[in-house]
């Protein structure tokens, strides 16, 4: 059963990305785009389907990925079902940085906004571990609360900024918050897929261990787990996958924390099995979102994160009441 | 009988409060050694310093004849399985897969679990009585299953040595006395046990040796037999006891009143 499902799965994921490419928007037809994944088209509809539906699949795909992963390696690591990769400030220094980049540079300059993100998520971060750090690793319930302090405070320094933000910016900072991929470029995959190869790499490594933390750090300790190290490297890994989604994505909610669930509910409790998972699911939501996002209200395009929560909260109410 | 675990002037605690105090404790394979004394007296904390989940102060644990801290954590818990008190399930996981989670000290990163595994997971099942659970969510059982499941967890590893933390706290009578049998054969198959008790008479059906903790330190320890005195009740558990001698079991102990100091 459970192989029917992996299978189901990379279906899922590989019908979710030819549709993100065919029925992209208006500017293509679907007729026109398959003649285009066909080797033909005009060059006009070439660089919709190429030049910018394609770098936007690839921005969806590894930004889901990544926010799905980091969020069922930290619900493991924080033993707490409704940990998600915003719960630990991350997007919010990034986000907050953002949005400063946005109303203040210079338009020439907006190029950098993702480099501002990345330097707010990574202060964010910084802040996060020194205020959680103990001796066995970053305490859970100190990276929640201290996770909590910084993301409050981002959304009042964005709220701030908003109030006074020139209004032609404003599309801008929604993005930002809301999440969007529509800025998406091949540039921005080339640099971020490479990017969270090696903290992919770490939480899968740290499966078994995170599914022993899940548990307790105690039992976890008994059963050979290097807790202090695990959970040193599980955050840092988690933060440099949440940076690297916000800076070029915004805060795209819900994904990181409806997927682990659903992936739970189909291939069980084991936290090594779910990690792989939860990152092709939720690369497979994300580019269904980012496809409803564009489709939904044509050729109004709606913010990805928007589209993430309303599908995400109608799932995740059910889901509580599942296990009520 | 070789020894598995040794404690030389063992100390240690939470940051400046020194809870354990020098305390000299040994188990031997095929041995049960109790550990008992009042709340508070520091047991639960001896037996995290003998895992080694609790960094000693000062003092000395070796495992199998070779300091506790020249071991890596995963060969520790190849040897050594923990039974803690509480464990927080806040994910649905099945009983094999909590059982399972047994073998990770022989698992590395990558590799799935092999036959061998597989066998050593079934085999810790059935000798708790819960193969026919195997796959129901450990949230809908109770308290007492649930320890059981523990148990079963820290046997699928397969260690020389046991360390159990108050097992019989969420047990009624009939799985107290199961456990009991349980731990009774494990012994006698030679496996080694440090059993951490607030319950004498579940204590003494198992235990060849008794180690009285009072304030952290050994206050009383060896055979039954020496160590039950009414006096010892007197000044440690401050309550006082008929202790009822037996030739065809384990003696009991009746607590009778609070004692007056």
């Amino acid at each position: 059963m459970r192989r029917g499902a992996d299978l189901a799965l990379v279906a899922v994921l590989l019908a979710a990305a030819a549709a993100a490419l065919v029925f992209g928007g208006p500017a293509a037809t679907p007729g026109e785009a398959l003649a285009v994944l066909s080797g033909g088209g005009s060059p006009e509809v070439r660089t919709i389907v190429l030049g910018l539906r394609l770098p936007r699949l690839g921005l969806a795909l590894v930004v889901g990925a990544s926010l799905a992963l980091a969020g069922a390696a930290l619900q493991a690591l924080l033993s707490n079902p409704l940990a998600d990769p915003f719960l630990l400030g991350i997007s919010g220094g990034g986000a907050a940085a953002a949005t400063a980049a946005y109303v203040l540079l210079p338009a020439a300059a907006l190029g950098g906004v993702p480099a501002a993100a990345m330097a707010g998520a990574a202060a964010a971060t910084g802040l996060v571990w020194w205020m959680a750090r103990g001796p066995l690793g970053p305490s859970p319930t100190r990276m929640i609360l201290a996770g909590v302090a910084v993301n409050a405070a981002a959304s009042a320094a964005i709220l701030t900024m908003l109030a006074l933000a020139p209004s032609p910016r404003l599309p801008g900072v929604i993005a930002v918050t809301m999440g969007s991929l529509a800025s998406a470029s091949a540039g921005q995959v080339a640099w971020l897929a490479p990017y969270v190869l090696v903290p992919a790499f770490v939480l899968l490594l740290h499966g078994r261990d995170l599914g022993l933390l899940a548990t307790g750090e105690e039992s976890a300790a008994a059963l050979g787990v290097e807790v202090a190290t695990v959970r040193r490297r599980v955050f840092m890994a988690a933060a440099a996958l949440c940076g690297g989604a916000v800076a070029f994505a915004g805060v795209i909610g819900f994904v990181g924390l409806v997927t682990p669930h659903l992936c739970r509910l189909v291939w069980g409790g084991s936290t090594r099995r779910l990690l792989p998972r939860a990152a092709l699911a939720g690369a497979a939501l994300t580019v269904l979102g980012d496809l409803l996002a564009r489709r939904a209200l044509s050729p109004a395009e709606l913010p990805v994160g928007v589209v993430t929560a309303l599908l995400g909260v109608p799932f995740f109410v059910a889901l509580l009441r599942r296990s009520a | 009988m070789t020894t598995l675990l040794r404690a030389s002037a063992l100390s240690g605690g939470y940051g400046d409060d020194e809870v354990v105090r020098e305390v000299d404790l040994a188990v031997a394979e095929g041995e049960c050694v109790a550990v008992l004394g009042p709340n508070g007296a520091g047991k639960s904390t001896l037996l995290r310093l003998l895992a080694g989940i609790l960094p000693a102060s000062s003092g000395r644990v070796e495992l199998r004849g070779k300091a506790l801290q020249a071991w890596r954590r995963r060969e520790v818990a190849r040897e050594v399985g923990f039974v803690p008190q509480i464990v927080n399930f806040a994910f649905p996981v099945t009983v094999t897969e909590v059982v399972q989670q047994g073998r990770a000290p022989h698992l590395g990163p990558w590799r799935p679990p092999s036959p061998h595994d597989h066998a050593a997971v079934d085999a810790a099942l059935a000798r708790v009585g819960l193969s026919e659970r195997s796959t129901t969510a450990v949230q809908r059982l109770s308290g007492g299953e649930r320890q059981l499941v523990l148990l079963a967890r820290a046997l699928a590893s397969e260690p020389r040595l046991l360390l159990l933390d108050e097992p019989t706290a969420a047990l009624d009578v009939r799985h107290q006395l199961e456990l009991a049998g349980v731990l009774r054969q494990l012994v006698a198959e030679g496996v080694g046990a440090v059993l951490v008790a607030h319950d004498w008479n579940f204590a003494l059906r198992i235990a060849h040796r008794v180690v009285v903790l009072h304030h952290g330190r050994v206050r009383a320890a060896g055979p039954p037999p020496e160590v039950l005195r009414s006096e010892l009740f007197r000044e440690v558990f401050r309550v006082e006891v008929d202790i009822l001698w037996r030739d065809d079991g384990p003696p009991t102990v009746l607590p009778k009143t609070i004692a007056k100091t």
